[in-house]
């Protein structure tokens, strides 16, 4: 499908999110709707939305350097994090009035205390201690399911506290509901790239879920709905790809990253990033009687997690390799930051598991900013040559 | 982070030395390949936990990042560590010092255990070498539990943990054949709690100006009341001895022997590995003495309640969590961090503070404007050194010293 037959919902949900601004958050903040910045996909957006907020994911869109950021945050720390923050320092988050940060990464969890100490213009900020660990297989989850589902209730009082707003049981299972079918509409976005010849590419994937944490999610799940319509009904793209890549590691943000690898026949079909398939794979249960609970249980248990989360290695192993499977995938690209140690360490056992199981593998240090391709594209090119082009 | 060489020169100190070396012979640690060798059971950790249950159960234990200090930094195979690691393909920017045990780890050079121990604290880096030792395929048949630490640090919160813990005493018991006993467990703890006691009464001498004893005394103290000796009397002697002797010196108003004090500073960090090459020169060309290191320094340690079980873990949760340094300052708010450094600043009449900001420390790293304001408000000069306290290739000792003497001359403490 050339560009200029893109569907107009596809193109509406691209732009959502080429800026941190979009007309669609507009409206919501002209008529007086409040949004919630939150930094990670574990801290459920199902408790923003049944509060009346519109929760937003934090990104770096469209920063340029980190020179205000740099006063907080070492070279030493993680890029996303540093542009991010200088985004909320130049006042580009004004349309904030919450910043949720959790106790991740060593990086991320200093936001907070940088966030309070700038200050930041949100009159709510709040650290949310989320769990760190699965658990053990002797023990079972279910003591962090519960100290989790304690933390989430302490924020929710948090929130009622603070804004004058009731979070109400009703609410919350309103809010599970809307954000499964967001779940399933962005299962059937990935289902698109079955074809041999992916009917989206990954930038405009990952742009398309990008937008889904920046957007109310009504008009969203409306807009995908109508792109996945048409998407789904147009005719097969002839050809194929040179090879079918998965790509794993922290969110990416900057589509240049992705065309790359689309410049060299590579298609990325799909991912284990922060904004990515991990985040689709599992449903909050909606029939559970107590909706945090089962929140606290996704977060905890269903969702495939990211390598902050201590016990989490081998449930990655296992999506990672359903995920090389269903999509047929030739390749592995482990990518992140220098400084990121979470996922820069996990990548030490990934590529013996990925050796042992005989799945092509190229790890790549990047920039939060793409500003290189000459030497990437040559690493690219030699690794297409090792993977034989199953797809 | 590195058993000093020379030391306080003082008789009293040298034999106090000597001892510590005894006592760290006859420790878990000490005695590792005497274990391996005769099959006895071993627990291992990431972390140093709950000292106290091994010594009550005489179960020997060892965790793993203290390996990399130990069988790699400490015999001059430390960069051949780290470069091991880094060809393994893990984080390029990960502490040396835990790719010096993931590295011993993956190479089959520990001691296999049979139990193995992990808590979600303290850096990103522990988490990874956590995912190591779960991970490695020739322990794949041990035991393992995982526990996950609170970030909040409320008295919920730390029976969150405690009671976790907890259930690590039945796998300790079945997979070393060892019985646990709660009477002991309170004995151990009642002598653990002497010896913390007497690590902070320790600590508060070294207020005095001139200051008696170097820094590294401080954390071969906290070898002594928490790595080498916890909970056994002869260490709490120990400790008991190096207090008196310190005492007397306080009294006496005696400096360090051969040194004139002219600039007070603490290393707000470990101990570099390379400490012999920086701490003595500064010392010589500026008269500049350090007070204090991260682990030297003990805020009030968290008694351990022993009236129940329960108390008692829910107290290793505290000691653990807001006791234990590095972990107490990582695993906190930065103004915890930063309070700390003032702290010391302040009680320890410190001229300047430096900030080693070791490359593994991500979380002090982005904390240095709240550093740097609560200092401003004291007036304390403080200096963000940027270095590798394990591997010395990352920024050498000579550079290092180049930049603290800039950094005394401009902040007008030369003297
Ligand atoms: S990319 Fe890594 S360092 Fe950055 S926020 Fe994510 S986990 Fe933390
Ligand atoms: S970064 Fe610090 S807390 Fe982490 S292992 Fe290294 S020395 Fe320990």
């Amino acid at each position: 499908m050339s560009d200029s037959i893109r569907p107009a919902a596809l193109k509406a949900l691209l732009t959502a999110a080429a800026s941190l601004r979009n007309p669609e958050l507009d409206a919501w903040t002209s008529a007086g709707g409040r949004v919630i910045g939150y930094y990670c996909p574990f801290i459920p957006e199902e408790l923003f939305l049944a509060g009346g907020f519109l929760p937003f994911r934090m990104r770096g869109t469209g920063s340029t350097d980190t020179d205000q950021a740099d006063a907080f945050f070492d070279h030493l720390n993680c890029p996303f994090v540093r542009h991010s923050f200088d985004l909320a320092l130049r006042g580009d988050y004004s349309f904030l009035q919450g910043l949720v940060v959790g106790t991740g990464c060593d990086h991320l969890r200093r936001i907070y205390d940088n966030a309070l100490h700038a200050p930041l213009e949100a009159s709510f900020v709040y650290l949310l201690d989320h769990p760190r660990t699965m658990g053990s297989e002797e023990e079972g989850a279910e003591p962090i399911v519960r100290y989790y589902r304690e933390q989430l209730s302490k924020l929710k009082e948090a929130l009622e506290n603070h804004f004058g707003v009731a979070v109400t049981v009703p609410a919350l299972r309103a809010a599970i509901s809307l954000c499964n079918e967001t779940r399933r509409l962005q299962r059937r976005l990935y289902d698109l790239s079955v074809a041999p010849a992916p009917k989206v590419s990954a930038s405009e994937r990952a742009a398309v879920m990008m937008a889904g944490a920046s957007m109310p999610k009504e008009r969203y799940n409306a807009l995908l709905s109508e792109a996945l319509k048409e998407l789904e009904t147009a005719p097969e793209t002839p050809g194929k790809a040179l090879a079918r890549l998965m790509i794993v590691g922290p969110a990416i943000e900057d589509p240049a990253f992705y065309e790359v690898f689309e410049e060299q026949g590579a298609a990325i079909v799909v991912d284990d990033t922060c904004f990515g398939a991990r985040t689709v794979q599992a449903l909050v249960d909606e029939e559970a009687p107590d909706p945090l609970t089962a929140l606290a249980k996704y977060q905890v248990v269903d969702m495939p997690f990211c390598p902050k989360i201590g016990g989490s290695h081998a449930h990655r192993l296992r999506f990672i390799q359903e995920m090389v499977a269903r999509y047929r995938v030739d390749g592995v690209i482990a990518q992140g930051y220098v400084s990121c140690d979470a996922w820069g360490c996990s990548y030490a056992l990934l590529r013996e598991a990925m050796q042992e199981a005989g799945i092509p593998y190229l790890r790549v240090e990047r920039e939060y900013i793409h500003s290189e391709s000459g030497q990437l594209s040559t690493r690219i090119q030699a690794f297409l040559e090792t993977t034989g082009g199953r797809g | 982070m590195t058993l000093p060489a020379a030391s306080q020169p003082a008789d009293a100190y040298a034999q106090l030395k000597s001892e510590f070396g005894s006592m760290t012979a006859a420790s878990f640690q000490g005695r590792m390949a005497e274990y391996v060798a005769s099959g006895t059971p071993i627990v291992a950790g990431t972390d140093d936990f709950f000292p106290e249950l091994f010594t009550a159960m005489e179960v020997p234990f060892y965790f793993v990042v203290r390996q990399g200090l130990e069988l790699a930094f400490h015999v001059g195979k430390g960069p051949e560590a780290v470069d091991g690691y880094n060809e393994l393909g893990g984080s390029s920017s990960l502490c040396s010092l835990q790719k010096a045990a993931a590295y011993l780890l993956m190479k089959g050079r520990l001691p296999k255990p049979s139990a193995i121990v992990m808590t979600s604290t303290s850096c990103d880096g522990q988490t990874a070498v956590n995912e190591m030792m779960a991970n490695y395929a020739p322990w794949s048949d041990v035991p393992k539990m995982s526990f996950d630490a609170s970030f909040e640090k409320d008295e919920a919160s730390m029976e969150y943990l405690g009671k976790q813990w907890m259930r690590f005493i039945p796998l300790v018991e079945k997979a070393t054949g060892r019985k646990f006993d709660l009477d002991r467990l309170k004995e151990v703890c009642e002598e653990s709690n002497r010896q913390t006691r007497l690590l902070f009464d320790f600590q508060e001498l070294r207020r005095a100006v001139p200051s008696p004893v170097r820094a590294e005394w401080g954390f071969l103290a906290y070898m002594a009341a928490r790595w080498s000796g916890c909970g056994r009397p002869l260490a709490t002697a120990w400790l008991q001895r190096l207090f008196d002797t310190t005492e007397r010196r306080v009294r006496d108003g005696k400096g360090i022997d051969g040194v004139e004090e002219k600039i007070r500073y603490a290393w707000f960090d470990i101990l570099p590995c390379w400490s012999d090459q920086l701490f003595p020169r500064l010392e010589r060309e500026l008269g500049a003495v350090n007070l204090m290191d991260l682990y030297g320094y003990s805020a009030p340690w968290p008694v351990i309640d022993t009236s129940t079980l329960e108390t008692i873990f829910t107290s290793f949760a505290k000691r653990f969590l807001i006791g234990n340094p590095m972990t107490r300052q990582i695993f906190a708010l930065s103004t915890v961090y930063g309070g700390d450094a003032v702290h010391i600043a302040k009680n320890f009449k410190c001229d300047a503070i430096l900030m080693p900001s070791h490359v593994g420390h991500k979380d002090g790293a982005a904390s240095h404007r709240v550093v740097h304001d609560l200092f401003r408000e004291i007036g304390v000069p403080f200096l963000v050194v940027g270095c590798d306290v394990f591997d010395e290739r990352y920024m050498t000792s000579d550079v290092v010293f180049n930049k603290i003497e800039a950094f005394f001359d401009t902040s007008g403490l030369r003297r």
